[in-house]
């Protein structure tokens, strides 16, 4: 029992067997509190979420893939809603912006649950203690299970779809078989590829064109390289729209003065009171001027038959002869000339 | 004959010698306490005591403490790689060694190793009748023997806890990085991930409760220990069953109070 070791050295082998135990036991505190960020200087901010599913106190807290911070508290709200609150720790605070995203998400497939916080705007004012975070609305698994079962049953129309397409193209049905089977459509085929490479030479063809018209655009005198260019045409140019401006401007007034002329006449021509209103709108003014008309034809048939009267009348009729003489003479003299 | 038995004993023999037990055990823990605050403090024996309890076990503990961390990382990975969960193991390995097995290891290698040596040397010395002649030469023997080698197993428990976690997680270590390759930092990264100050923190009162409890065992038995050599035997073997039998009731107990701290 008493061994080799005296009072004193066991003392000392005690002593140091207390010492690295204690130390070990230190040690370890530290590392799970450096891990754990217990020790860390951190904000607090919240976030609520509808379900956490099974999140817990100490969880960690994930920002562009690195982790940021820990869970401190999970808890049930009157509303039915949970409310997380996350430790994030100083040394990231500043690259966090206020305007952040936080869901549920997991450590790998079917790893630990965490919250990612993500998004925000970059240049934007950073978090701050006693923020609110919020919460996207979480996916469950029954969802995902849901949404993959219905992309399996699509996945399976999909296929069956092919399988049809497939089995027409082996039997050389619809265009695309007999594009695959029939020797006719192949030739086809290549004489329309002949045609699309020729119509392919054409556009190159033109291309050089336009590529040699636009070249000739940068020839110094020509009237397009003039037009882009030369100052004194382009003012020249700008001077005679502005003038033709000033024309058009011109006309537009004298149109104006027109229909204004128009608006007068047209009103005047309504008004039974003025001359013309009244012979275009009074109906009694015009028979009196259709009897007055009939007069003046009456009058003026009397008139005829009294001037052929005068022309039988002794006093004149020596002049009526003479005239008719002279007629006659001018007649003849145009016929000799001729 | 069954009137008069039962006017003889309280309820039975077997039963009221049970109790009469109890109730020693308890005055045997009262008396610890008054004593182990009173002057003149042992703190040579108590050293000694230390000496014998801590560091002579220092080998055994590194042994089976590695020795558990190894196999059990070993037969843990075929049923996490079922799943694709081999990067668990760390994890899994540090809670199962942090929260139970560390401190329940070293306690059952201590109730063996320790407790039977303290049954055994107090009660040889009780039958030799050592124990009173300490107390005719006026050397309080409860405080010299009991107080010193409660207050040793009580202080070297959890010591001897914190070295055979280290080594058995260090055994869990060589297992992982021989199988995955992984870091001897991004080893302990994952382990301490799952692990909380409450598991530590639980683990070491676990380690003291039990370190008194061997302590107070083996010293009460062997103090008791009667019938001669037999009752050395008697008194080294009781001392080890018992102690262990409380160490398994005290991890129930101590599991769910910190269970129900446990968020």
């Amino acid at each position: 029992m008493q061994g080799k070791s005296t009072g004193g050295s066991r003392a000392v082998i005690v002593g140091i067997f207390v010492f690295i135990g204690v130390a070990i036991f230190i040690v370890t505190i530290l590392t799970l509190g450096s891990q754990h960020k217990t020790f860390a200087k951190s904000i607090t901010v919240k976030s609520f979420f509808d379900n956490v599913n099974g999140l817990q106190k100490g969880n960690n807290i994930w920002f562009s893939g690195v982790r940021v911070g820990i869970i401190r508290n999970v808890s049930l709200r009157q509303n039915g809603t949970v409310e997380v609150d996350m430790s994030i720790e100083d040394e990231s605070v500043k690259f966090i912006p206020y305007d952040v995203k936080a869901k549920l998400s997991t450590d790998g497939l079917i790893g630990n649950k965490i919250i990612e916080i993500y998004g925000g705007t970059p240049n934007a004012a950073k978090i701050k203690e006693g923020d609110i975070i919020n919460a996207e609305k979480l996916l469950s698994t029954e969802a995902m299970m849901s949404t993959l079962s219905k992309n399996n049953d699509n996945l399976f129309a999909i296929t069956s779809d092919f399988k049809i397409i497939s089995n027409r193209l082996a039997q050389g049905k619809g265009t695309l078989g007999k594009l695959l089977t029939d020797e006719t459509m192949m030739d086809e085929l290549n004489a329309t590829t002949g045609i699309l490479k020729k119509a392919a030479q054409n556009l190159q063809q033109l291309s050089t064109n336009v590529d040699a018209y636009t070249k000739k655009l940068n020839d110094k005198g020509t009237l397009a390289n003039d037009l882009v260019t030369d100052t004194v045409i382009f003012n020249k140019l700008r001077a005679t729209v502005s003038r033709l401006q000033n024309v058009a401007d011109s006309s537009q007034r004298i149109i104006a003065n027109f229909k204004t002329t128009g608006d007068i006449i047209n009103t005047g021509l309504k008004d039974k009171n003025t001359p013309a209103g009244m012979l275009l709108n009074d109906a009694s003014s015009a028979a009196t001027i259709k009897i007055t008309l009939q007069n003046l034809q009456s009058a003026s048939k009397k008139l005829d038959e009294d001037l052929e009267a005068v022309q039988h009348n002794f006093l004149l009729r020596r002049f009526f002869k003479k005239k008719a003489k002279e007629e006659q003479r001018v007649v003849l003299d145009t016929v000799v000339t001729k | 004959m069954y009137f008069k038995k039962s006017r003889e004993y309280f309820i039975t023999k077997k039963i009221d010698q049970f109790f009469i037990e109890l109730n020693n055990a308890l005055q045997f823990v009262w008396r610890f306490f008054k004593e182990v605050f009173k002057p003149p403090y042992e703190a040579r024996e108590i050293i000694r005591q230390c000496y014998q309890v801590g560091y002579k076990s220092l080998f055994l503990i590194t042994l089976t403490g590695f020795i558990t961390g190894l196999v059990f990382t070993k037969q843990s990975r075929p049923s996490l790689s079922q799943f694709g969960a081999s990067s668990w193991l760390p994890s899994l390995v540090a809670i199962a060694i942090i929260r139970a097995l560390a401190a329940l290891v070293t306690a059952l290698i201590c109730a063996g190793k320790v407790g039977s040596n303290i049954g055994a040397e107090l009660g040889s010395m009780k039958v030799t009748e050592q124990i009173d002649a300490m107390e005719v030469s006026a050397v309080n023997p409860f405080k010299f023997l009991v107080v010193s080698r409660v207050l040793a197993t009580t202080l070297m428990v959890p010591m001897l806890m914190c070295y055979s976690g280290f080594v058995a997680m260090l055994g869990a270590y060589l297992n992982v990085h021989h199988n995955e390759l992984t870091s001897f930092i991004s080893f302990f990264q994952a382990a301490f991930d799952k692990i909380s100050f409450l598991d530590i923190f639980s683990s070491l009162i676990k380690s003291i409760v039990y370190g008194f409890t061997i302590g107070m065992v083996a010293c009460y038995k062997g103090f008791h220990a009667s019938n001669g050599t037999e009752g050395v035997g008697r008194a080294a073997n009781s001392s080890v069953v018992l102690s262990m039998f409380l160490i398994f009731i005290e991890e129930i107990l101590i599991v769910q109070i910190t269970n129900s701290y446990r968020t």
